[in-house]
């Protein structure tokens, strides 16, 4: 793509979630949320190739019927109770209608069947646009609805539980990548009417993980479990810390991703919600074991090269790492520093 | 609920029930995203007109120019969908799925 | 604390640092002048039995003996993981002791810590290490299946225990272990009471492991390579019976009849386990079943709440780590000679290795607890204990310690007598490093004898 279209579309993409954002009022954040849908299209169909077209095409049709949604709620409830204001969204019918089209947006549980084949049609670049920063923008606004039903609990242990048990069946590295993404969202959501500051580092800290991930995905250009075999010969140091980065994502102690974890029990057990908070501990259980699984076929074995150079790692690659080389040391080393996070969030 | 509210949800959801169930063609997909689109407009401008107000008057134009930039954006996927895979029936955008 | 902790930190830099001809030297002393110092703890001088208290960390009776062993620990694993790595290259060697490191790192931080979420979580931070030894340096494909069962047992049981600390720290506002048991009697009547009680020792009692949760032991101790099993049997399993002592004394009106279901359970596993190892074949696996049949032994003598039945765990479970450590050297030794862990095939190795027997011999005799070993003092108190408690738990405790006896023979009669197998025609002899780590196994075992009340815990 010519640089100058493409720099438009990633301003386009960075000025959506801004105006979001920035808005009070759901007409601008609507727009913010359109204009940011309208960039990502034609930098996810870039390819000219039949899986990023589709995946645009279904990426397209969720999120503007999400956006439709969204507008709808806020329009039903401008004409009941003639507020426009994010923060005043009151009556109930449009919060669930709002809180449906928000949950179409990021990929909630029962709304969630287009985040893994929208992300299996992308390239690594773009599906870490789509899992990280396409995010944020439902997330502020989710955040800024003071919304308190048992809707959102009750498709948040869903989220959880549907993806650890999609992803327990997939090759395919972008597809339970997305599954971990709906996973991790459902920890989100569960923890928003209680703490919606909780609710962002644990977005902040998914970001991490999910962009040293998709990093070292995009280093040893591997979409699935059998490439990933391979990468120990490419770079040792990285191959021998991505099981590390993966139990994190996991959730396993004294990795990073524990933290957010620890905290949202700690909160669901503040509420007297025990229940809910054993079922979702042990829920991560499920996304724990194909984190597990790419471990194991990433670094705890070795398999036969097949290629005849054993030595790839002796020519230094070309790609700049630094990136890969901070958010690792991000999503594996933030737990004890947590709390000084948390203290300046709050 | 006044007529003019329930006129206009009923359109969004008869809209919004045609993408869910009848998604037979893109095309038709789409023409029923316009339809939520319409009616959201028709909400937005029956509230500037019943308020009177002339500071939320830009606002159903704007909300039509998105739609709009929305509705060429669908084209132009309809298009690609059709150079890519032949034909604009949803059934057959299927290759994502394993 | 620090004086252990940064020592076992800088341990890692000496690991990366050293040129490769003094790895396995300098790691050696380095880890071992560490294990020496922590000998220091012994010694108690506050009346209320924490001392070297600081923030985070403290030690008492109960845990410096699980503590010093930990370190006693990493200096044998290195001699006893040296020959089997030298064909790795030089990083993967330096990875594999700095796995171990971090393994003491975390297992210090563990038992010595003063509240019970760091201790949770650095309980979890052990399993990070032992999977990668157990999964990475394991020789056969079913480490896979071993890891994945070692973790998701594991994790299963401790994940409703991070949520009923969390509960408990709500209703007490602190998870201090130095103010927790002064805290007020809780309240429990509820059913939800019982699943906390549940939640509070399901994790240990998996880690111990009870009879009927244990499936993942003997897979992840067939599979490790040696230094995974030694620390496995040795110092992880006793993370277990050290956290069932520290929260038995919150949840007392509860265990009373709570408890009844795990001990059955327990002391049938004595049984269960003991006859399995009569019939097993596999030599690692037989160790690994008979070390679920003595912690099962240490299950109820922690269920049963008596200040005796507390000491003889302990007891019983540091001259069980020492024992059955050093029980895995030798089945490694054998390993490495014969490449199998089938005890038919290895045959009559006295003909071949007699001071190995004299070895085989002495740990064989310390696993059916001979009369003057700590382990017969902790299995004697754990046994009297129970007896006083119902005196019918005698015919299984009895019938548990006749099957040991029977199996231990049967373990140093197929390995040491009888004929040499013809396929052997090959074999080393036994090198000065494996005679060196049986006497440093079996040394502090004997002196125990002279000095027992190091490991009493909280009695004298």
């Amino acid at each position: 793509m010519n640089p100058y279209i493409m720099s438009i579309f990633l301003l386009g993409l960075g000025l959506g979630t801004t105006i979001t954002f920035m808005s009070s009022h759901w007409l601008l954040a609507w727009m913010g949320l359109e204009i940011n849908t309208l960039a990502i299209i034609p930098l996810m169909a870039q390819h000219h190739h039949p899986r990023s077209v589709e995946a645009s095409t279904k990426y397209f049709l969720t999120q503007a019927t999400a956006a439709a949604m969204i507008l709808f709620a806020s329009s039903t409830n401008a004409w009941i109770t003639g507020q426009w204001d994010i923060n005043e969204l009151s009556h109930p019918m449009s919060s669930t209608i709002m809180m449906l089209g928000l949950a179409l947006k990021i990929g909630l549980a029962p709304l969630h069947t287009w985040l893994p084949e929208v992300l299996q049609g992308l390239d690594l670049t773009t599906g870490l646009i789509m899992s990280t920063w396409q995010k944020l923008a439902p997330f502020s606004l989710l955040m800024q609805m003071n919304l308190n039903n048992s809707v959102m609990i009750t498709m948040a242990i869903m989220s959880t539980m549907i993806g650890g048990w999609g992803g327990l069946n997939q090759t395919q590295l972008r597809k339970i990548l997305a599954y971990s993404s709906i996973a991790h969202i459902g920890w989100m959501i569960l923890v928003l009417q209680f703490s919606p500051s909780l609710t962002l580092i644990t977005l902040m800290i998914y970001i991490f993980m999910t962009l040293s991930i998709f990093c070292l995905f995009k280093m040893n250009k591997t979409t699935s479990i059998n490439s990933l075999a391979m990468s120990w010969s490419k770079s040792p140091t990285i191959t021998a810390l991505s099981p590390l980065i993966l139990l994190s994502l996991g959730g396993l102690p004294p990795l990073t991703g524990f933290g957010p974890k620890w905290m949202i029990l700690s909160e669901l057990t503040k509420q007297d919600l025990n229940m809910i908070a054993t079922i979702t501990a042990l829920s991560a259980l499920l996304s724990l074991y194909f984190y597990l699984r790419l471990s194991y076929a990433m670094t705890l074995t070795l398999s036969p090269n097949t290629t005849p150079i054993t030595n790839q790692w002796r020519f230094n690659t070309k790609q700049p790492t630094i990136h890969l080389s901070i958010s690792t040391m991000l999503s594996l080393m933030l737990l004890p520093l947590l709390p000084g996070i948390m203290t300046i969030i709050n | 609920m006044t007529p003019v509210h329930f006129a206009f949800s009923t359109t969004f959801i008869l809209g919004l029930m045609g993408l869910t169930f009848h998604r037979n063609h893109l095309l038709s997909a789409l023409l029923c995203l316009e339809g939520m689109m319409l009616s959201l407009y028709v909400a937005l401008s029956l509230w500037t007109l019943q308020l009177n107000s002339i500071s939320f008057s830009p606002t159903p134009m704007l909300m039509l120019a998105f739609s709009a930039c929305e509705a060429s954006a669908g084209l132009a996927l309809l298009v690609a969908t059709s150079r890519t895979h032949g034909t604009d029936r949803l059934q057959a955008l299927n290759i994502l799925q394993c | 604390m620090l004086k252990i902790l940064i020592p076992t930190v800088m341990l890692i830099p000496t690991i990366w640092f050293t040129p490769k001809k003094w790895l396995w030297p300098s790691t050696l002393t380095h880890s071992l002048v560490i294990a020496l110092f922590t000998l220091t703890w012994l010694t108690w001088p506050s009346e209320t039995a924490w001392s070297n208290l600081n923030g985070l960390m403290a030690t008492d009776p109960l845990s410096t003996p699980l503590l010093i062993l930990t370190c006693w620990l990493l200096p044998l694993m290195i001699l006893a993981s040296q020959n089997h790595t030298t064909n790795d290259p030089i990083n993967r060697q330096r990875m594999y002791i700095s796995l171990l490191t971090s393994l003491q790192l975390f297992l210090i931080l563990a038992f010595s810590a003063t509240e019970l979420i760091m201790f949770y979580i650095m309980f979890e931070a052990t399993l990070i290490p032992t999977l990668l030894i157990i999964t990475r340096w394991g020789n056969q494909t079913e480490r896979l299946n071993a890891g994945t069962y070692f973790l998701f047992y594991t994790l299963a049981g401790s994940l409703p225990l991070l949520v009923a600390l969390l509960m408990l720290q709500n209703k007490t506002g602190s998870l201090s272990m130095l103010t927790l048991q002064h805290s007020n009697p809780l309240n429990l009547i509820m059913l939800g009471d019982k699943l906390w009680w549940m939640g509070c020792l399901m994790a240990f009692l998996v880690k111990m492991p009870l009879y009927g949760v244990h499936l993942w032991l003997p897979k992840a101790h067939v599979e490790a390579p040696i230094a995974g099993s030694m620390i496995l049997a040795a110092v992880l399993l006793k993370l277990g019976g050290y956290g069932m002592m520290r929260l038995m004394n919150i949840l007392e009106p509860l265990s009373k009849q709570l408890s009844y279901p795990f001990m059955i359970l327990a002391l049938w596993g004595i049984i269960m386990t003991g006859l399995i190892c009569l019939r097993q074949n596999d030599l690692k696996s037989l160790i690994a079943y008979s070390s679920v049949s003595h912690m099962g032994l240490v299950t109820t003598g922690i269920l049963i709440q008596t200040p005796w039945g507390f000491t003889g765990a302990l007891v019983l479970m540091i001259a069980h780590g020492l024992t059955s450590s050093a029980l895995f050297c030798l089945a490694n030794t054998n390993y490495e000679r014969t490449h199998s862990r089938t005890m038919v095939l290895a045959r009559g190795l006295q003909m071949v290795l007699p001071l190995m027997a004299m070895w085989w011999f002495t740990a064989s005799l310390a696993n059916m607890a001979l009369p003057p070993l700590p382990n017969l003092m902790g299995e004697l108190m754990i046994i009297s204990s129970l007896f006083n408690w119902s005196p019918w738990t005698l015919t299984l405790t009895g019938l548990g310690t006749l099957i040991t006896a029977a199996y231990s023979l049967y373990l140093f009669l197929t390995t040491q007598r009888g004929p040499l197998t013809n396929h052997l025609l090959h074999m080393e002899p036994s090198h000065s490093r494996e005679h060196l780590i049986m006497t440093l196994h079996l040394i502090p075992l004997t002196l125990l004898i002279f000095k027992p009340e190091l490991l009493w815990g909280w009695i004298f």
